[in-house]
């Protein structure tokens, strides 16, 4: 994959770029602001972008507005948003824009290696990775009460991993059940939020929307 | 029981005044022309007249125009002292007087942003000329100008009260001068009334009352002649005016006096503090309004402090930490990566692993170290053993050689510690950045209700607290317990900074 980092923090931009070409992945640029970011993004048009939230100058939220900047002009780059903390509205933000090639994860993710680098490769792939952090705290926002109210708890947590980006087969492993108990879940779940069967993926990720709050 | 008891002999007291009242009433009457009280009412009636007579005689001249109205205003305020002070005499009522003159607050103000400041302080109400950079704010106090530019982020080179104007200005406006000139307008027909009571009931009532010897005097004598006799019973009937004329004295005086302490109290006193605009409802709301200002710091800084501490914490500790989890799950990864595929992988690259360990060790590290200057920052665990322990580690660590004269017997409160603490590192810290100096003397000195630090260097001096500076967030946060800053920093040096803090916050 071809990779562009963009972090204020020196020390994790350099581990960064260390972990991703240590597994042999190309780290085109790795910058230290938004408005390198997405310079950088143009030049190289990477497969996936790695964006810290808070970068200089106000040390706000500059890395999300350059991240939803970068899905509205490069379709083709996946976005990564990298942060040191949950902020739901965030991930909401970055959904609301594209479905697909998103992901939110916390900076704490990265000590497993193996993990992190399976999430960036997702999110290149036009899949999601969200934080389970992230996605528990979507998940709780009152707004979601009702909805999720109808759901078992059991169609809860298939429906928490599907918005990591897991899929099926993923997902049996992690409950330890079977990948045909894991599809029953996800139609009770299609058929409680009055999704129309369609295409498998598109109503997948209109699941997810749905609860993420886009 | 005891509430019962105490009832009844309120109402045995009561019952006792009612049956002694009617006779007390006509001793009292009887005795009246006798007592101490009323001589002095009537010579109260009869001399604060001419004083009457010379505040209006003072006073009128100087109506016609606004310098007269400044200058005459010190004399008009201690004529009504006089007043007070008779009152006080021979009256034995305290009117309070009302606060001393105060300039009206007129600021001068140099700043390459005069549109700005201009605009600000039309907005809040101010009066303002400007003249080029020059801006002069008529009506805001010093600190509100203060506040605003700090604020508004506006930048100023000097600023500072125009006292002569504000004095003038202060001097005509003065509400309590106003009241002092209208209760002598006032007082002249009270006093004329006051002075026919006391005289006039007087010396007739001793008239008539002795009526009857005049008219035996006009009879003998042709040169006292009233023209037209009264036979000497008859003269005898206004006996009783006399004495009439003579006991209601005392009480029309005494009427007449307390209609004048009323218009005193109201025209000469400080005024009723619940009365909106009264000088000591002004005085309360400036104190409210310095609160909310100094509260609204507080608030600010220790927001601004939240913040900063949170960003030292993700910029620092928690970014070096990240990346040693990433160090070290990178080497665990390729230790593991031999567990799983069994001896016949490759053997890792131990050397590689060593070194992501190496770096691992050394985040932790600097981690240790970032949180260690930071928790210190958020308060030094030595400040515990009291300021004097703390200041002699803060004069130790600075770079420029400090002496520390330190004497604080009594230890203040512990947020006093604390800003004493953080004053005493930042003008340190100052003298260590910007002074050039080559020595530094640090004094910490408590006595009862006071906390005094001041550094002293001898650098090359110039300091001024600027807008968004150190000094100005100090002083900021030296208001916030009614403290205060002063400089001293003439070009050239040296300079010494004092911070004073009350013992309690």
């Amino acid at each position: 994959m071809r990779i562009v980092i963009a972090e204020d923090a020196a020390v994790i931009r350099a581990g960064l770029a260390e972990v991703l070409g240590d597994r042999g992945h190309e780290v085109a640029a790795a910058v230290g602001d938004a408005e390198a970011l997405k310079a950088a993004v143009a030049e190289h048009e990477p497969d996936v972008a790695i964006v810290d939230v808070r970068m200089p100058p106000d040390h706000t939220d500059e890395g999300l507005r350059a991240a939803i900047a970068i899905r509205r002009d490069h379709p083709g780059t996946g976005i990564l948003v990298f942060s040191q903390y949950v902020e739901t509205r965030y991930a909401a933000d970055l959904l609301a824009a594209r479905s697909g090639g998103v992901g939110y994860l916390l900076k704490d993710r990265v000590a497993n290696v193996g993990e992190f680098v399976d999430a960036i490769a997702r999110v290149a792939a036009g899949g999601t990775a969200f934080d389970p952090e992230v996605v528990s705290g979507m998940l709780n926002a009152t707004r979601h009460a009702s909805t999720l109210a109808a759901l078992t708890a059991r169609e809860r947590d298939v429906l928490a991993l599907m918005a990591e980006g897991r899929s099926n087969s993923a997902i049996a492993d992690r409950l330890v059940v079977s990948e045909r108990a894991v599809e029953k879940h996800i139609s009770n779940i299609f058929s409680k939020l009055g999704l129309p069967p369609s295409d498998s993926d598109h109503r997948r990720v209109l699941a997810v929307l749905a609860y993420l709050g886009s | 029981m005891s509430i019962a008891s105490g009832r009844d002999a309120a109402f045995m007291r009561d019952n006792h005044t009612m049956t002694g009242r009617p006779g007390s009433w006509l001793r009292r009457i009887l005795r009246a022309p006798f007592t101490r009280r009323t001589w002095a009412e009537l010579a109260y009636a009869i001399v604060s007249f001419p004083l009457a007579v010379g505040a209006l005689v003072f006073t009128v001249p100087t109506l016609v125009n606004g310098p007269l109205w400044a200058a005459s205003a010190p004399g008009v305020r201690k004529l009504g002292a006089a007043h007070r002070s008779l009152a006080r005499t021979l009256l034995g009522e305290d009117v309070p007087p009302p606060p001393p003159l105060r300039p009206y607050p007129v600021v001068h103000v140099r700043t390459p942003d005069a549109d700005r400041l201009v605009a600000q302080a039309e907005a809040k109400g101010a009066k303002v000329a400007r003249n080029g950079n020059q801006v002069r704010i008529i009506g805001l106090p010093v600190s509100w100008v203060a506040e605003l530019t700090t604020e508004e982020r506006i930048a100023i080179h000097s600023l500072r009260p125009e006292n002569k104007l504000g004095w003038y200005r202060g001097a005509i406006r003065d509400r309590h001068t106003w009241l002092a000139r209208s209760y002598f307008a006032l007082k002249l027909p009270v006093a004329v009334f006051q002075l026919v009571v006391a005289a006039g009931f007087l010396l007739a009532g001793l008239f008539y009352l002795t009526y009857p010897i005049w008219q035996e005097l006009a009879k003998a004598g042709p040169g006292l002649g009233t023209g037209n006799p009264v036979p000497l019973a008859a003269s005898f009937l206004f006996v009783p005016l006399g004495a009439f004329l003579l006991l209601a004295a005392p009480w029309l005086a005494h009427g007449v006096n307390e209609l004048d302490l009323v218009l005193m109290r109201g025209l000469l006193g400080p005024g009723s503090p619940g009365s909106p605009g009264s000088p000591d409802s002004t005085v309360l709301t400036e104190r409210v309004r310095d609160l909310e200002v100094t509260r609204a710091h507080a608030v600010d800084d220790s927001a601004a402090r939240l913040r900063s501490i949170e960003r030292d914490l993700h910029d620092g500790a928690q970014a070096q930490l990240v990346a040693l989890a990433m160090k070290l799950g990178l080497a665990k990864e390729k230790l593991d990566h031999k567990e799983k595929l069994g001896d016949t992988a490759a053997p890792p690259d131990l050397t590689r692993v060593a070194q992501l360990v190496d770096d691992a060790h050394r985040s932790a590290i600097e981690a240790i170290a970032e949180l260690r200057t930071l928790a210190r920052g958020i308060h030094p665990s030595v400040l515990d053993n009291g300021l004097t322990d703390a200041l002699t580690t803060l004069a130790a660590r600075s770079v420029v050689p400090v002496e520390l004269v330190s004497d604080i017997p009594e230890r203040p409160s512990a947020a006093i510690e604390t800003i004493a603490y953080f004053s005493a590192a930042e003008l340190l810290a100052n003298v260590a950045k910007h002074s050039g100096a080559r020595r530094a003397t640090l004094e910490a000195v408590h006595v009862p209700g006071l906390l005094r630090i001041r550094v002293t260097d001898d650098g090359h001096g110039g300091t001024s607290p600027v807008p968004g500076g150190g000094l100005r967030g100090l002083a900021e946060r030296v208001r916030t317990v009614d403290g205060r800053l002063d400089i001293d920093s003439p070009a050239g040096g040296p300079t010494a900074v004092t911070v004073e803090l009350p013992s309690h916050a």
